[in-house]
């Protein structure tokens, strides 16, 4: 609470959201250009191979969106946007896969990363909810198909009143706006958790301790890598 | 064509399955799930070949 002493800047609130946000992520680590030595791996490449897949997704939906869900059906170019919109979906969500086994077995949850690894979660069950009404808004035999089928199973949980696959106009507008919405947030959630508490270390490494985000608790256990050493980002 | 032989002309490109108790995939998810654990499998044994500088973070 304000007090009447404190000055007016510090009152208002577009001084305590400037302030909010510069204190999201550690000074530098916005968009660093070094990292620990154990990031020089195969395997921390695929989160930002996710992100790519998600940027692709986004804007070949985007313009399917200007020429509509039947465009692709008489359009040369609109069946090409289509293409790439679908083995975009597939690329990211085989990455995405790939990154969560990497995070599993990496236990990526340690050193106060919960919330960075539940948000994560959350945005793939999304992302898979995302793609099933991607499905649905087809408009072919494949659509009508995968909607009479999941009819019932959706209508035995209770839910067919409010999500109602048989309703193309409703599955579109969810796929379109609510759920890419939805796994934007979680997205941009996600990366910045990331970037504000590091790159999970791996199990029998420790994070450098001058490289700014907090690291895993306990001491080294003979298979650490030097603080000091670190990789160029870019 | 009839509107049954649609029906089985379509039934008749549906494609291979493996099927192993109650569990049933087709051939194509099959081979691309196997693909994403080999590539998996290769980013964690694959050397990476980024150039180290030890100098320390700036």
């Amino acid at each position: 609470m304000t007090g009447p002493s404190q000055p007016v800047e510090d009152r208002s609130w577009t001084v305590r959201l400037r302030s909010w946000i510069g204190r999201l992520v550690p000074p530098g680590q916005a968009l660093p250009d070094r990292q620990p030595v154990y990031v020089a791996s195969w395997i921390y490449v695929f989160g930002v191979l996710t992100l790519a897949g998600f940027v692709v997704v986004v804007a070949t939906g985007c313009v399917l969106a200007i020429g509509g869900t039947t465009w692709w059906h008489v359009s040369a170019l609109g069946h090409f946007v289509n293409s790439l919109h679908l083995w975009s979906t597939e690329l990211f969500f085989a990455f995405m896969v790939i990154h969560l086994w990497g995070k599993f077995f990496m236990a990526a949850w340690r050193g106060k990363r919960a919330l960075t690894w539940m948000t994560g979660a959350v945005a793939f069950v999304g992302s898979i909810g995302t793609a099933f009404t991607g499905y649905l808004s087809q408009s072919n035999f494949d659509s009508q198909w995968i909607s009479t089928q999941a009819k019932d199973g959706l209508n035995a949980v209770g839910i067919g009143a409010w999500f109602n696959v048989l309703d193309p106009g409703q599955m579109l507008t969810w796929h379109i706006a609510l759920l890419p919405l939805v796994v934007g947030v979680l997205a941009v959630w996600h990366v910045v958790l990331v970037r504000r508490h590091g790159v999970v270390p791996p199990i029998d490494a420790v994070a450098p301790v001058d490289a700014g985000p907090p690291v895993d608790a306990g001491p080294p256990d003979g298979s650490v890598v030097d603080p000091g050493d670190v990789v160029r980002a870019g | 064509m009839e509107p049954w032989g649609v029906g089985m002309s379509l039934l008749a490109e549906a494609g291979a399955y493996v099927s192993w108790g109650p569990i049933q995939i087709s051939v194509t998810n099959l081979v691309i799930v196997g693909l994403m654990v080999l590539v998996f499998l290769a980013a964690l044994v694959v050397p990476f070949g980024r150039e180290h500088d030890s100098r320390g973070p700036r």
